[in-house]
């Protein structure tokens, strides 16, 4: 659901973190393209699709997710979404799935190319949108779809009966997957692929909890680019050591008492939903003008997938925040915010995503209620820019400024 | 009764609810909501109680804004709108399946709006039709039945459920065949059809289908004539709204199949009991096809539909959009093109239960009658 989206305008240093994950990302897209070239079957594959399964196989996946922040963020968002609306599909669905169907039919987009799927991976734990997305990509290029269902969890804990069921598909994918692509399951090589994507799922989340500090050493946008190796490259050493890295440049900046947020951090935000891409730059100055710093978001912890055995990576996968009923989805966030020292929220209502904001409303006032902070909200869409406002942005901004600038006098 | 007798019977039952919900109530009935697309009716109905479809209402929706953003669609809107406003009072709980997006929204906001109904989810399985799918069916069958006991003064016997399920399977029977007749009778109008569809979820099936028994009766009586009128297939999630009903009447439209949740989609596969009947009911959940919301990698559903039009000789297709539905817009880029390979008509029409305005409906429906 991320994607590097900064070009950067000096030439960094090599050893630095910034640089590493940059170049994870290039590596990723290259050697997708590499294996395609070969004549290797490749996939395109929802964000959290157990990534265990393929990185064990030695199938090489892209993310349309990835893509499609990509294309956004680069000022493509619009033009892409035109092709899919021309072919019928309604602007109301959510505009990633509109970027990639449009991608699908194109074949380019200069903004980020990738190579075209021999079967596409779906998992829906982040939302049933993925399913029909999916489903129709299979259906136009007719090629397999393998689909791991993950529900939406209305209960608090993960329950066995939806453990065992995941578990099955699970098998069943490594089936499929070993006969699309001849590659074959190495139980070793799996325990060796878990190992590593604990490792990077520590580090990562480690490094993201650094936003504790105050001031932050970083500025909280700088992770929603990272994510983008989160999501792809989990199960590989470049990863962990590139969030090792990371790291340790959190740790040393704590010391230093230096930070990536390039302001006086007044104030500390939790940050709900995926960025607006298409409107990144405002929405970031929109904060840092204000010396509003975002130290709380949910994302940090959707890519971080920490367990001990299968069992454990099967609930990891059930426990995305998108599966979660609200008091789950709440009480998380609101752990967050406590340990950040978050003053506010704010709530990204977007359009593209019915699920992230259907019950948000709701869970929003709770935990405002809760955590004795304010919440605004406003609207926009993480890859449409046809839905943002930046009058309205500015102006919720401001308003969540100004109870934060009256709480800090009261108290 | 007559023909026109028994079809003003069902108009009334589908136009009052509100009646029906109190009747059953007064009677010392228990009442459980059913929310669209599917919940395991059979289960609440064989634990004595009258399972009560809520497919929300046309109606302005006020109070339901504070927990849904705009772009929900209106069925949800106005079964939380409805909820908030105390249309349900009397009913001991609301079964809500997570079989769409905003479905799942639906739970976890009734919770909070509606707080003296309570919540009972059903979580289906998408990877259905295999043996870990009817297991995790079965389990969350399982967790309804746990949860309808400990609301409800009810208990749960796999004997009851057997029961139950020869009274949907029959009347799924007499639906699939009232559907037919619709097709060879072209005096039944849309919106007549509408009624006998609509009045089902007011009623107790076996209620239904004998006074839906009746009227075939008393049709299959009557001489059979040539349709003068347009063959149409409708297709989507409702097609209950009395404006656009009348829209298809005026114009001489008779929907001769549909695929339409609201209506067939609701009794194409009956349960085949093998084994324990909750087993059979979960067998039937993994039979379940050609729908926006059961995941269906080949779009059988394209096909389907196709089916529908040759078999029943349509002259074209009407798909009614509920504004903002996604699984139903992901389906109608594959099912417009289809139809255009096909050459059979084609058009698209959105719906919305807070919509006023039909002045473009209209318009549409003309074109298109034209158009064949
Ligand atoms: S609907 Fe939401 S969760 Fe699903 S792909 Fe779109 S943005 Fe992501
Ligand atoms: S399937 Fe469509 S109409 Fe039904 S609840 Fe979901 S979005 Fe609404």
């Amino acid at each position: 659901m991320s994607e590097q989206v900064q070009k950067p305008k000096y030439t960094p240093d090599p050893n630095s973190a910034k640089y590493k994950l940059n170049e994870i990302t290039v590596k990723h897209y290259r050697e997708v393209q590499e294996a395609k070239d070969r004549g290797e079957k490749i996939g395109w594959c929802a964000s959290n699709f157990p990534q265990e399964i393929f990185q064990t196989l030695g199938i090489k996946v892209c993310y349309p997710e990835n893509q499609a922040a990509a294309i956004a963020a680069r000022g493509a968002g619009e033009k892409m979404c035109n092709v899919s609306e021309a072919d019928g599909y309604s602007n109301d669905i959510c505009a990633y799935a509109r970027i990639s169907l449009a991608y699908m039919k194109v074949k380019d987009a200069p903004e980020q190319n990738m190579p075209q799927p021999d079967f596409v991976l779906c998992c829906n734990n982040i939302c049933n949108c993925m399913i029909k997305w999916y489903e129709n990509i299979a259906k136009e290029l007719n090629i397999p779809m393998i689909l791991i269902d993950i529900p939406f969890n209305p209960d608090y804990e993960v329950s066995d009966s939806q453990v065992a069921y995941v578990k099955g598909q699970f098998l069943a994918a490594i089936k499929q997957l070993e006969e699309i692509t001849g590659k074959k399951w190495s139980e070793k090589r799996f325990k060796e692929v878990m190992e590593i994507s604990n490792r990077t799922s520590r580090a990562w989340l480690e490094a993201t909890s650094y936003t504790k500090y105050t001031p932050s050493p970083l500025n909280g946008f700088d992770l929603l680019n990272h994510m983008a190796v989160a999501v792809c490259a989990r199960g590989t050493i470049e990863a962990a050591e590139a969030f090792e890295t990371l790291l340790e440049e959190y740790k040393q900046a704590v010391i230093d008492g230096t930070s990536t947020f390039r302001a006086e951090e007044k104030y500390r935000i939790m940050f709900e939903g995926i960025a607006c891409w298409p409107h990144l730059r405002v929405t970031a100055t929109g904060l840092k003008s204000r010396g509003i710093n975002m130290v709380a978001t949910i994302y940090a912890d959707a890519f971080g997938f920490i367990y001990n055995d299968f069992d454990g990576l099967i609930r990891a996968y059930c426990n995305v925040p998108n599966a979660m009923n609200l008091e789950h989805a709440r009480d998380k966030r609101e752990a967050i915010i406590k340990k950040t020292s978050a003053e506010g929220l704010l709530v990204h209502t977007n359009r593209s995503c019915k699920l992230w904001s259907g019950f948000m409303y709701e869970m929003s006032r709770q935990i405002g209620e809760h955590c004795d902070i304010p919440v605004a909200s406003f609207d926009g869409d993480q890859a449409d820019p046809r839905n943002f406002s930046e009058a309205q942005y500015e102006t919720r901004v401001q308003g969540l400024s100004e109870i934060m600038d009256a709480n800090k006098e009261g108290k | 009764m007559s023909v026109n007798e028994l079809f003003n019977k069902f108009h009334e039952i589908a136009s009052s609810p509100k009646e029906q919900l109190d009747t059953y109530l007064a009677q010392g009935k228990e009442v459980v909501a059913c929310v669209p697309i599917y919940t395991p009716e059979e289960i609440i109905h064989s634990m004595g109680m009258v399972p009560f479809g809520a497919w929300g209402a046309d109606m302005e929706v006020k109070e339901a804004k504070r927990y849904f953003p705009a772009f929900i669609c209106s069925i949800m809107q106005s079964i939380l709108e409805l909820g908030m406003t105390g249309a349900y009072n009397g009913v001991s709980a609301i079964v809500i399946p997570s079989l769409c997006d905003s479905l799942k929204c639906l739970g976890q906001n009734w919770k909070y709006a509606v707080k003296d109904i309570p919540f009972i989810p059903m979580t289906y399985p998408q990877n259905r039709n295999n043996e870990v799918g009817k297991a995790f069916c079965r389990a969350s069958y399982e967790k309804v039945i746990q949860d309808l006991e400990a609301t409800t003064n009810t208990k749960f016997s796999e004997e009851a459920l057997s029961n139950s399920i020869a009274v949907y399977n029959e009347h799924n029977k007499v639906m699939r065949e009232f559907s037919e007749v619709c097709s060879k009778y072209s005096f039944i109008s849309a919106s007549q059809r509408s009624d006998v569809f609509k009045s089902a979820y007011f009623m107790l099936k076996e209620e239904h289908s004998s006074l839906l028994k009746q009227l075939l009766e008393e049709i299959k009586s009557m001489p059979k004539e040539e349709t003068k009128k347009v063959k149409i297939v409708t297709s989507g999630i409702l097609a209950d709204s009395k404006s656009l009903l009348e829209i298809f009447d005026n114009n001489d439209m008779q929907i001769v199949a549909d695929d339409i949740a609201h209506e067939s989609r609701q009794y194409r596969i009956d349960i085949t009991e093998k084994g324990s009947s909750l087993d059979a009911l979960a067998e039937k959940f993994s039979n379940m096809e050609n729908c926006s919301v059961l995941y269906d990698a080949d779009k059988k559903r394209v096909e389907f539909i196709l089916d529908l039009v040759k078999k029943h000789e349509a002259q074209g297709v009407v798909v009614l959009m509920t504004k903002f539905c996604d699984p139903e817009e992901f389906d109608l880029v594959p099912i417009m093109r289809a139809c255009k390979e096909e050459g059979i008509q084609f058009v698209q029409i959105e719906v919305d239960r807070q919509m006023v305005n039909y002045e473009q409906a209209k318009t549409m429906i003309q074109t298109f009658k034209e158009m064949l």
